[in-house]
């Protein structure tokens, strides 16, 4: 990224478990709701309150850590992290330190050098905390216990990133298996995921730099300005003969700086140790291979099979299986259609669409169907690429299907040989200098006489028939 | 294991507990006589027992996940010594 300096970056994704109800406790998990609604005594941390896990919780854990090719481990332990603050009742986090529930494993991710492994160094369960406002009031900070006890999945990446694009592609890969896995929501402006970036700077050839970490980013974008800019940050400190402090920095997504959080002299003192509430988990080896069998095709495995099955480019797989909805879309209209033609309105036209009104493919306004019915009369030479934009965009305002709105406009293109010969000899007749200049060499009037023709049929002729015949005629 | 007063001045500063010169002495003295009787367990050899093993094998208890919303805002906020709009309310904390 800057010249003579390398980065190196490594990232603590935090994925909230799509589960209906907390990591130890019943309380509801709905994001929006009033403050303090959904609270146990539990969550609230009152004297004498047990925790029990959550099942599903630790088998969407599991799931992940499949979907992230790790290693399983059949015993973990949960600790207590101390710290203190406001939105934390417990006095400690419930986290997992030396013997997490999921151990080593990898992503692939595309870079412009081509495929490139990120090694994963663990996932585990812990607690989220409540939520803080700090500008209610002047002189208070209110807290909220919503949140507070909801389990989050910590995937934790080696330092394998390095350029801001290999950081971002990494989140969005993690992001996307764990959408096919249905373990995560993958919802960032809501936080259910969220990402922690520490990032370093050293000269090709020394040894690492000091790193910094920046907490909480919820966003691609966010994620991509924060190490530009602390990366900046860091060569200048080093180039004026400062050096990097190791600290926390908070992002600010109003100037897109980074700002300390804390100095190293506070630094956390967690002092964890084994929850004394909770026996270790062990899982059994038939229950593991269970989850194995019912984990789906995940995207690399959907992308390898598009090549193959459809002759899908390896760039316009990408776009399409980085979305699990997407490619759930794609592979319904797909089906017995030509892919070239699928892949052109998913990609393109649809996915320009869904831009400009700001929607997801879930909320498509055009269905899998629908978009179908279009390509079919694509297919069959009903109406042009261009009559078929102009479908969809009147698919979008009314609802209605794309074969009625043909009938209903008379757009349906004139594919009748007999019927065009008819209109390019009148035509020709009509213009029969200009015939003769084309016949003296002047090649440029061949457009005029197929606008001409277009003009006449009302733009419904279908224009490969038109070209052709006008070719055949001014050669005879 | 001796605890001093370094060492407990830092626990007062994570535990965000302020402690006077004139309660250090006192303090000391009784964590460190905790922490003798911790010396004293530490006496049993544990090397070959794996941490919160128990003598019944029992496993981790587990629950479905399904939601039971019993304790509602008014009970949770119930000891709050300051409340405003169903939030809690502590002195302002900036980071």
């Amino acid at each position: 990224m800057i010249e003579g300096w390398n980065l190196v970056i490594g990232i603590e994704i935090h994925a909230q478990v799509n589960s209906k109800s907390k990591l130890f406790s019943s309380s509801p998990t709905d994001f929006g709701s009033k403050p303090n609604s959904q609270v146990s005594l539990i969550d609230a941390a009152m004297p004498g309150m047990l925790p029990v896990i959550n099942k599903f919780c630790i088998e969407q854990a599991v799931k992940s850590g499949i979907g992230l090719n790790a290693k399983i481990n059949k015993k973990s332990i949960f600790d207590r992290k101390n710290y203190f603050y406001q939105d934390l009742p417990q006095g400690y986090q419930i986290s997992q330190y030396k013997d997490p529930i999921v151990g080593e494993g990898f992503v692939e991710i595309e870079t412009e050098n081509g495929q490139k492994k990120i090694g994963v160094e663990r996932l585990h369960l812990e607690q989220d905390a409540g939520k803080s406002l700090h500008d209610q009031d002047p002189n208070f900070t209110f807290v909220d216990l919503n949140r507070s006890g909801i389990a989050l999945m910590e995937i934790v990446s080696k330092p394998d990133m390095n350029s801001p694009e290999e950081a971002v592609e990494y989140v969005r890969k993690v992001r996307s298996i764990l959408r096919y896995l249905g373990t995560c929501d993958g919802n960032m402006e809501q936080g259910s995921l969220r990402a922690d970036v520490n990032v370093s700077v050293n000269k090709p050839g020394n040894e690492l730099g000091t790193r910094c970490e920046i907490k909480n980013l919820n966003s691609f974008k966010f994620i991509h300005a924060a190490i530009v800019y602390e990366a900046k940050r860091q060569i200048k400190l080093i180039e004026q003969g400062e050096s990097v402090n190791q600290e926390t920095r908070l992002f600010n997504t109003q100037s897109g700086e980074t700002r300390s959080m804390r100095s190293k002299e506070d630094a956390h003192d967690y002092r964890y140790f084994p929850d004394p509430d909770l026996l270790p988990l062990t899982l059994d080896d038939d229950w593991i291979k269970g989850l194995q069998d019912s984990i789906p095709e995940l995207p690399d495995q959907i992308k390898e099979r598009f090549i193959n099955e459809y002759s899908l480019s390896s760039y316009d797989a990408n776009i399409i299986v980085s979305d699990k909805a997407t490619s759930e879309y794609f592979e319904d209209v797909v089906k017995n259609r030509n892919p070239k033609l699928v892949t052109t309105w998913v990609t393109g036209e649809l996915f320009s669409i869904l831009n400009k009104k700001n929607l997801i493919i879930e909320d498509s306004p055009i269905t899998s169907k629908q978009l179908g019915e279009l390509v079919d009369n694509i297919e069959n030479g009903k109406i042009s690429n261009r009559q078929a934009k102009e479908v969809l965009e009147e698919m979008c305002e009314s609802g209605k299907g794309a074969s009625e709105i043909i009938d209903e406009k008379g757009l349906s293109q004139i594919s009748d040989e007999n019927e065009i010969e008819s209109l390019v000899d009148n035509v020709l007749n009509s213009n029969l200098e200009n015939v003769k200049k084309y016949k003296n060499g002047k090649d440029k009037l061949f457009g005029f006489f197929v606008g001409e023709a277009m003009k006449l049929s009302k733009g419904k002729a279908n224009p490969k028939i038109v070209n052709d015949l006008i070719k055949k005629k001014l050669s005879q | 294991m001796e605890f001093d007063k370094k060492s407990l001045l830092k626990l007062g500063k994570l535990a965000r507990i302020s402690i006077s010169e004139d309660k250090l002495n006192n303090l000391s003295k009784d964590l460190n006589s905790i922490l003798e009787f911790v010396d004293q367990l530490k006496e049993i050899k544990t090397d070959q027992v794996d941490p919160t093993s128990n003598s019944l094998n029992q496993k981790l208890e587990v629950r479905d996940d399904k939601v039971d919303n019993k304790n509602s805002t008014e009970d949770v906020l119930e000891n709050a010594p300051e409340k405003e709009m169903d939030f809690f309310v502590v002195p302002k904390v900036i980071e």
